[in-house]
């Protein structure tokens, strides 16, 4: 059973703009091939490309040894859809590989509709086997873990943006087997005026080593931005749960979990938060989990190595003071 | 200038938030037992699945944003001088029913229910089919706002469906959607590269994701004694053209076992009798030593 990885560098422009997303995308289906995929026969990465400055530095990046280039328009998903789909049919490649996140999604998806085949996203880990994919995702908001199994070929698969947490890289001695131009066929762009209003601004949480989390506990708006005065002062970068920035208590930018920020902090405090799957799941990877919360029942403080069972803003200001008062002393 | 015919969708779902932790682990528990190892959701709910029979229904949030930027929108054209002819659907069991109600109440001038049972819960394909097939026939809508992800199995892939069977664009993780001349429309939208915004033209998909809209709006008591007398439409999947039946018969993939997920780590308590010691105490343990380090 062979694979081919998908990468769009579409919107990798060496020139203007920020980088996109290849580099993160190439890293999460370099570590789901090396560790979450099994019973594969090898592959090969297909780079959707725009820029031609981009083309040395996207090869770079790729999984696998074996490349194989796509001149599109940017971020041009349905055209890309077809033209993998146009791949499948008669091909001996029936797994295509996507990165998490809304881009890998659209495009498993699409191209699932369109080559008759079967779609599943976040996958965790899979098995191969001649007549079906055997894959682990979470489901219920991450309350379980389901096994799902896929019969219909070809099986579009993106993974969980958890393997993008992998920093690790294989040196590989990539050759580049085709390299086609499709921009021809591209079609008149269904959408127009295109702006950035803001670069992301959620990136200070994913590399942060100190976390500080305020949850619905905090109360109020009020009680939010004290646990944020407290991270502040302690030094941390500050974020909150779902609920809270659903209260527009903090700015969207600052949410952890399955629809936001995924974190691996050496440590992170959580402040008044129950705990929920998908809000822990932006958490898990953290060396040291502190929980401050009244509720001696939520799953948080099964879920934290240290417990204190105390109003969560009272805590965080007397942290905060104790850690400015012995920094002072220094 | 004819009006623009808005359609939103939305689930509601059940508060899985609520549930026992102990019926989590008695569902995958059930799973792995069942019988011909088939289907782990077995029949609606039971007895191979999560029973959630005993929870609140939620609307599920991102559809939550959906109906408000969808009522927001509509109300907006009107300002504009434009006309906008909105309608609501959702698809699934009679839980829907009172929300349906409170749409009508808040303005909504269609409201419509595709009946099915809990077969949907894990069958992306059969709700973009529903969903596809109803905004086609039934409504023949200019665009169709709904939330990014819902349901249990959470993919994200129903608005991607749907626009494939319609041959519509869509956007997704929609966070802002204003009105422009001629049907077309300003849409700020969360992408990888940062927040965006572009000029869409209808018909369209727009998937809503992390919106700062978040809450539906909460209709007066005259609202709703003004629609008393107006009933939700409900429909079967045959009106639709759909055989639910054959449809999850033929299912390509298929959920089979559910697993528990244990994050359980040492939960040592820091004892005190103040926030002050209980703080100390934390930093005299641990924190003044990693806090050095980071």
């Amino acid at each position: 059973m062979r694979f081919t990885a998908v990468v769009d560098g579409t919107a990798d422009r060496a020139a203007d703009g920020p980088p996109g997303g290849a580099r993160r995308q190439a890293a999460a289906l370099g570590a789901f091939l090396r560790a979450g995929l099994t019973g594969a026969a090898g592959g090969d990465t297909l780079v959707f490309y725009h820029d031609e400055r981009e083309k040395d530095r996207l090869v770079a990046l790729a999984p696998t040894r074996d490349i194989r280039l796509v001149r599109t328009g940017l971020r041009r998903f349905e055209r890309m859809a077809a033209l993998l789909s146009a791949q499948a049919e008669g091909g001996q490649t029936h797994l295509f590989l996507f990165a998490g996140g809304p881009a890998g999604t659209e495009l498993a998806t699409r191209m699932a509709c369109r080559s008759g085949g079967e779609v599943l996203t976040d996958v965790l880990n899979a098995e191969t086997a001649p007549d079906r994919l055997s894959c682990r995702r979470s489901i219920y908001s991450g309350h379980l873990m389901g096994r799902f199994e896929l019969s219909v070929r070809p099986w579009c698969v993106s993974v969980d943006p958890s393997w993008a947490d992998s920093d690790e890289s294989e040196a590989i001695e990539h050759v580049v087997l085709s390299d086609t131009d499709e921009t021809g066929g591209d079609g008149p762009e269904p959408f127009a005026d295109r702006e950035l209003l803001e670069a992301p601004s959620s990136g200070d949480l994913a590399g942060s080593r100190f976390v500080v989390v305020a949850g619905s506990g905090a109360g109020s708006r009020g009680g939010v931005e004290h646990i944020a005065e407290a991270a502040r002062r302690l030094g941390a970068t500050f974020g909150v749960t779902r609920p809270v920035a659903m209260s527009a208590w903090a700015p969207m930018d600052r949410l952890i979990g399955m629809s936001g920020a995924r974190t691996a902090p050496a440590l992170c405090i959580v402040a008044g938060a129950s705990g929920a799957p998908a809000f822990y799941w932006g958490i898990e990877k953290a060396g040291l989990i502190v929980a401050v919360d009244v509720d001696a029942h939520a799953p948080i403080v099964r879920e934290a190595d240290l417990v204190l069972l105390d109003d969560a803003v009272a805590v965080l200001e007397e942290l905060a003071a104790i850690v400015a008062a012995e920094r002072e002393a220094r | 200038m004819s009006a623009m015919r808005i359609l939103a969708y939305f689930r509601v779902t059940p508060d899985y938030e609520a549930l026992r932790e102990s019926e989590w682990a008695a569902g995958a528990a059930r799973s792995t037992s069942a019988a011909d190892g088939s289907n782990a959701m077995g029949e609606p709910n039971a007895p191979s699945g999560v029973d959630t029979r005993y929870v609140r229904r939620i609307l599920n949030c991102f559809d939550e944003s959906a109906l408000e930027l969808a009522l927001r929108l509509s109300n907006a054209l009107v300002r504009l001088g434009s006309a906008a002819d909105l309608g609501a659907l959702s698809v699934g069991a009679p839980d829907a029913e009172p929300h349906l109600k409170t749409l009508l109440a808040l303005g909504f001038e269609r409201a419509a229910r595709v009946h099915a049972e809990a077969a949907l819960d894990f069958a992306p394909a059969l709700s973009a089919a529903l969903i596809a097939a109803y905004t086609q026939r039934i409504d023949h809508s200019d665009l169709l706002v709904m939330g990014a992800r819902s349901g249990p199995g959470d993919g994200g892939t129903v608005p991607f469906r749907v626009a494939e069977q319609l041959g519509w664009p869509c956007l997704t993780q929609v966070t802002e959607v204003e009105p422009l001349a001629e049907g077309r429309l300003r849409v700020t939208l969360m992408t990888e590269d940062g927040l965006q915004r572009l000029t869409a033209r209808t018909p369209c998909v727009l998937a809503v994701g992390n919106a700062v809209v978040s809450h539906l709006r909460v209709p007066t008591l005259t609202d709703r004694l003004a629609v008393k007398d107006k009933q939700p439409f409900v429909m079967e999947p045959a009106d639709l053209g759909v055989d639910l039946v054959d449809a999850v018969r033929r299912q390509a993939t298929i959920l089979t076992a559910l697993e528990g997920i244990d994050w359980r780590r040492e939960s040592i308590l820091i004892a005190g009798d103040t926030p002050r010691t209980k703080a100390q105490a934390l930093f005299d343990s641990r924190l003044k030593n990693l806090l050095e380090k980071l």
